[in-house]
């Protein structure tokens, strides 16, 4: 995959709700693209959903119009919304309830009503759901029960197979970690995934589907 | 009053300028020179009230000597006053240059008088329940200090002004359907409220800290001679996001007068804030929002209606939720990262 994309280094930025998530989802977008990349805007942040789909349309024509950032990578928790399928996919489909649809499509209708700006077409679309949080993400091959699968099926049962707090207790030892506990645990937990993110895109398609995103840059 | 500041080596700003309006909030981070700005406009209030001097060198040193230059409004709109500072900390004098035609001594004097009245406030629970030692009657402390006896001295002296805070503190806080300024046995003033539909009536020793920030905001934003420039720092302080709202606007009787109220005379307006909720009220008027930006050690000012693209940014979102995004500025500064390290960004290389 690398082969076929510059040896330029990227220049992405990254809107997520948290200094420590936006550590560690720089080591796995790293891992993903094989190389190391810039990240432009470092103080971009989010408010939590909803305010993440709110500013995102801001966002992104501020990176277009004022940085030469060539992507950007949105991640969020998918909480107790429905989880992105693959029948989402399918052509002009839109699920009001699932955010992976939700970000795509403000994605998809912002850039389109811009003007190509500093070289480049568009801002590039780079977008996860964590489900139901990236505590899960952190947690994934250390407990095989803890996947997007698992949680999706409960959902469908109507009996959860964890909490979120369960999650972060399990993380951080207590769900009220502070930030920089929480930044060096994060760091430490997707360290496992430097190498090869296989698993984590496995048992996690709102993750693969970022690193579906992210190998379809052919930044240069 | 004041049309511009433009500050030379003042403090954290090195080479800063900023347009004021009537009415001007400040959003920025920590130590983004908000505070300096309102430093430099009571430093040059506080020279104001020495005689001009016609000793001030004109011009000379320059390089690393601190300055601010004040260009004025109308009726003052020819005068340019010039703060020279010896060091970066120590201003010791003013320079008044009129630029159009022979200076009027007599406008100069009504400028001096005015310019002296600036005033700046940060309020403190403790200083709002104290009297004000040493100070008038009539004038607040700028830790909020003296709060009952202005408000008394004003019941007897400007029972309109009286009228218009009661007004305001009884519609912003609601749970009261009575207040007062009166004396106590020691003959101390104090501030009397009666809880709706309790005969209870508490005094302003007894109230939250919110709930005096409040009384303080009115008591400034009803003054009967009401300074030229008038700072708040933190105006949001002690107040829940549903006050903001009756704070602001009796902020902007006091800087837009006519609106419906007559009112003797008007204040030009300074505020900071951190609150993303006070910010969201001023999404109709963004000229009238500085954005402070820190660099480094240095810091710059840029008016929100200054940022490209606004209208078309603020689609769909909060002001306050934008300035969080970090999308218009006035967040703190973060080091440009890739993967867990700080990088700068290097000249090529691949990780495969
Ligand atoms: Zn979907």
């Amino acid at each position: 995959m690398a082969s076929n994309v510059s040896l330029r280094v990227a220049k992405l930025a990254v809107l997520s709700e948290s200094p420590a998530d936006e550590a560690a989802f720089g080591i796995l977008i790293e891992a993903v693209l094989e190389r190391p990349f810039v990240r432009v805007r470092a103080n971009l942040r989010a408010r939590g959903w909803p305010s993440v789909l709110q500013v995102l349309p801001a966002v992104i024509r501020h990176l277009h119009f004022n940085t030469d950032a060539q992507g950007l990578v949105v991640v969020v928790d998918s909480d107790d919304s429905v989880v992105h399928t693959e029948a989402h996919d399918a052509p002009d489909y839109f699920h009001p309830q699932c955010r992976m649809c939700r970000l795509r499509a403000t994605f998809r209708q912002t850039v389109k009503r811009l003007p190509p700006a500093r070289g480049r077409e568009r801002v590039l679309r780079g977008v996860g759901v964590a489900v139901p949080a990236v505590e899960a993400w952190y947690l994934c091959g250390r407990d095989a029960r803890v996947t997007e699968e698992a949680w999706a099926s409960g959902q469908a049962r109507g009996a959860l197979p964890y909490t979120r707090g369960q999650l972060k207790e399990r993380i951080y030892g207590t769900d009220r970690p502070s930030l920089e506990y929480a930044l060096r645990r994060a760091v430490a937990e997707v360290e496992r995934f430097r190498r090869d993110t296989r698993r984590l895109e496995h048992d996690f398609p709102g993750f693969a589907s970022l690193a579906h995103d992210l190998r379809s840059w052919t930044l240069g | 009053m004041i049309a511009s500041i433009a500050f030379h080596n003042f403090k954290a700003l090195r080479s800063a300028s900023v347009r004021l309006e009537r009415f001007n909030l400040l959003i920025g981070p920590n130590g983004s020179g908000k505070s300096s700005l309102i430093e430099g406009i009571m430093r040059m209030g506080a020279l104001a009230r020495l005689p001009p001097s016609e000793a001030v060198p004109d011009g000379e040193g320059g390089g690393d000597r601190a300055e601010v230059r004040f260009r004025l409004t109308p009726p003052y709109a020819a005068w340019e006053v010039v703060m020279r500072c010896a060091t970066r900390d120590h201003c010791d004098a003013l320079r008044w240059i009129h630029h159009a035609g022979p200076e009027n001594p007599v406008e100069r004097e009504a400028l001096r008088e005015r310019l002296r009245s600036v005033r700046r406030y940060e309020f403190e629970q403790a200083a709002m329940v104290r009297g004000g030692a040493g100070l008038p009657d009539a004038e607040l402390a700028p830790d909020g200090a003296n709060l009952a006896a202005v408000i008394h001295h004003r019941r007897v002296a400007h029972p309109d002004a009286y009228e218009r805070w009661r007004r305001d503190v009884l519609r912003a806080l609601p749970e009261y359907d009575a207040v007062s300024a009166e004396t106590d046995a020691e003959g101390s003033a104090v501030i009397r409220l009666r809880l709706v539909e309790e005969a209870e009536v508490i005094t302003h020793q007894d109230l939250s800290h919110g709930s005096l920030c409040a009384l303080a905001i009115f008591c400034l934003a009803t003054d009967p001679s009401p300074p030229a420039v008038l700072c708040i720092e933190d105006l949001d302080r002690g107040l829940h996001p549903r006050l903001l709202r009756e704070a602001r606007d009796a902020l902007y009787r006091l800087s837009h007068p006519g609106n419906g109220e007559a009112r003797p005379g008007h204040s030009q307006i300074v505020a900071t804030t951190h609150s993303p909720y006070l910010l969201d009220l001023f999404r109709e008027h963004p000229e009238e929002v500085v954005i402070a930006e820190k660099h480094g050690r240095a810091s710059t000012f840029r008016r929100l209606c200054d940022c490209p693209d606004l209208a078309e940014m603020m689609a769909g979102v909060s002001l306050g939720d934008l300035w969080y995004s970090g999308v218009i500025g006035g967040v703190p500064e973060e080091p440009e990262t890739g993967g867990a390290e700080v990088r700068t960004a290097p000249g090529g290389g691949s990780g495969s």
